[in-house]
């Protein structure tokens, strides 16, 4: 366990059931009883990328959450660093750097540079760090031309690749990318890998957790990927390792019989 | 002074934020003038005998008025800055950004409301300066620092008041009734337009458990009598007291509030 950059230990996540009328009025109250994720461990290595798939529900999103200590876990336990995300969340989001998937998150009436200065600042860099890195960042993913545009002028893709740089600003030890490339084309979802792979696993030795639906992604960028299915860890390993288990021929194939055999197995 | 830059780092995006609504800023100042001139056309229409009996001795009801509407105004602003932040912050998706930042709780909240405290003492710098330059509002015997102190001791108060009401709103994704209840009765009990002895015995005792009472009172005292700190020291230890109380308890129900959104999975809700 120790040494490892994340570290997730028997973590499940129960929600409160969704309700309507006056018993949503209450529901904060509401005992947790949906399970979102059993009993899930894993380990990342430093310096490794590693992705969660699985198909939508399947509890990618909440254990990224839960690593960015924006969800609280019911049981179980998880650190990011070395610091533990729900007795010391502090810290560990000192170390994380997060991009949620979504193309939104920014004030739009400000300039994607202000955007970016203003988060920068939160991270305690100071103002020479800050204009150096927004100018590198913003370089590496194609932002430079969008910097004095308002946020609410850019496409989408723009603002996700804004998002994307946000998340990397403070040049983080721990990288967490729920869907990193959703909204990207083809030739900018390739340079951001590159981006990844290159500067931030290889040169500055961060660690890359993403959760994906892309297998070609996963393919590409993963040392190592886990499979969910209704937030059960199903498969853990090599991509080649997961094609190899079930006798396939790409991930995808993989992905469906381990899927499919779960099935059988709670059925039976 | 990383603390410092956060704060200003805040402010900083407010202020960009708001300056990209150009106009709005100069129809505000045009608003506050023609507030003004209501209260002064209006003074003149109603000031007689029964009203200088009420108001204590050598104030005019337009004087009396201005500083009651001018300065109730952070009240509003302290209830709702907190509430527009988070929902602001809900509707942009802004929030999670901020909170996966190692920035603190108290820093985030703190920061959300410098501006609207800020531009609300622009605001009520600019009434009085139109009181005074066109409408004859006394300042030449105002104790400022003495309003200062009661301000700043009213700004903590009124804080407390909008933590709270944010912590609702986290919680229930919806607004607060209790604030609506709060600032009508803030309204009526609190003497913004009248002096509270106008009103029966049992809603005087009600207005003294409202903050703005002890604000307005104490500013009044500062700003048109030119009461020292020894005069203004009811009202400034009545607002510590409020805050002592609704700022820690504050904190805690917004504390509270957060880690339920974090346990049921509603922090991005709205």
């Amino acid at each position: 366990m120790a040494g490892n950059a994340i570290v997730v230990e028997n973590i499940e996540k129960f929600f409160p059931p969704a309700l309507s009328g006056w018993r949503a009025f209450f529901s904060p109250f509401a005992r947790p009883t949906f399970r979102a994720l059993a009993a899930i461990s894993l380990q990342v290595a430093p310096g490794e990328s590693f992705a969660i798939v699985g198909a939508n529900g399947a509890g990618k999103s909440t254990l990224l959450r839960i690593l960015t200590t924006l969800l609280l876990p019911t049981r179980g336990r998880a650190t990011v660093d070395g610091c533990d995300v729900v007795r010391d969340p502090a810290a560990a989001r000192r170390a994380l750097g997060f991009h949620s998937g979504a193309d939104a998150g920014f004030h739009p009436r400000l300039t994607a540079a202000q955007n970016l200065r203003f988060y920068a600042t939160l991270r305690d860099l100071t103002s020479r760090q800050i204009e150096a890195r927004i100018s590198a960042t913003a370089s590496l993913l194609g932002l430079s031309e969008a910097l004095p545009r308002q946020v609410r002028t850019l496409s989408s893709g723009t603002v996700q690749r804004l998002s994307l740089a946000r998340a990397v600003i403070h040049s983080p030890r721990v990288l967490l990318l729920d869907e990193p490339t959703r909204s990207l084309d083809p030739l900018a979802a390739a340079e951001f890998r590159s981006f990844l792979r290159k500067d931030l696993i290889s040169h500055d030795g961060a660690t890359l957790l993403f959760a994906s639906h892309s297998l070609a992604e996963v393919e590409s960028l993963a040392d190592r990927v886990a499979l969910f299915d209704a937030g059960h860890l199903l498969f853990c390993g090599t991509p080649a390792e997961m094609r190899r288990a079930v006798g396939a021929q790409s991930l995808e194939e993989a992905m469906s019989l381990l899927i499919a055999h779960a099935l059988n197995a709670r059925e039976a | 002074m990383r603390l410092l830059t956060k704060l200003l780092a805040f402010f900083r995006r407010d202020f960009a934020i708001q300056s990209s609504y150009r106009s709005a800023f100069v129809l505000e100042l045009a608003e506050t003038l023609f507030a003004a001139a209501s209260f002064y056309y209006l003074s003149k229409f109603i000031d007689g005998p029964a009203i200088q009996a009420a108001l204590p001795a050598g104030r005019s009801y337009f004087a009396f008025a201005l500083v009651g509407v001018a300065f109730f105004d952070y009240m509003n602003v302290a209830l709702n800055a907190f509430d527009q932040a988070l929902e602001e912050a809900r509707r942009t998706g802004t929030l999670e950004a901020l909170l996966v930042t190692d920035t603190s709780l108290p820093v985030i909240l703190a920061g959300s409301a410098i501006y609207p405290f800020v531009y609300e003492s622009v605001r009520t710098g600019i009434y009085l300066v139109w009181g005074v330059l066109l409408f004859r509002f006394p300042v030449s015997q105002a104790n400022w620092p003495g309003a200062l102190v009661v301000l700043l001791a009213s700004i903590l108060a009124f804080a407390g008041l909008g933590i709270l009401s944010a912590s609702y709103l986290l919680l229930f994704m919806r607004g607060n009734p209790a604030k609506w209840l709060l600032l009508g009765a803030s309204g009526v009990l609190g003497g913004m337009m009248y002096p509270i002895s106008v009103l029966p015995p049992a809603l005087q005792v009600l207005s003294r458990l409202l903050p703005v009472t002890y604000s307005l009172e104490g500013l009044r005292a500062a700003l048109l009598d030119g009461a020292g700190f020894a005069a203004l020291w009811p009202s400034i230890s009545a607002l510590a007291v409020f805050a002592l109380v609704l700022l820690p308890l504050s904190f805690v129900a917004f504390s509270w509030s957060l880690r339920r959104t974090k346990i049921n999975g509603t922090l991005s809700h709205s």
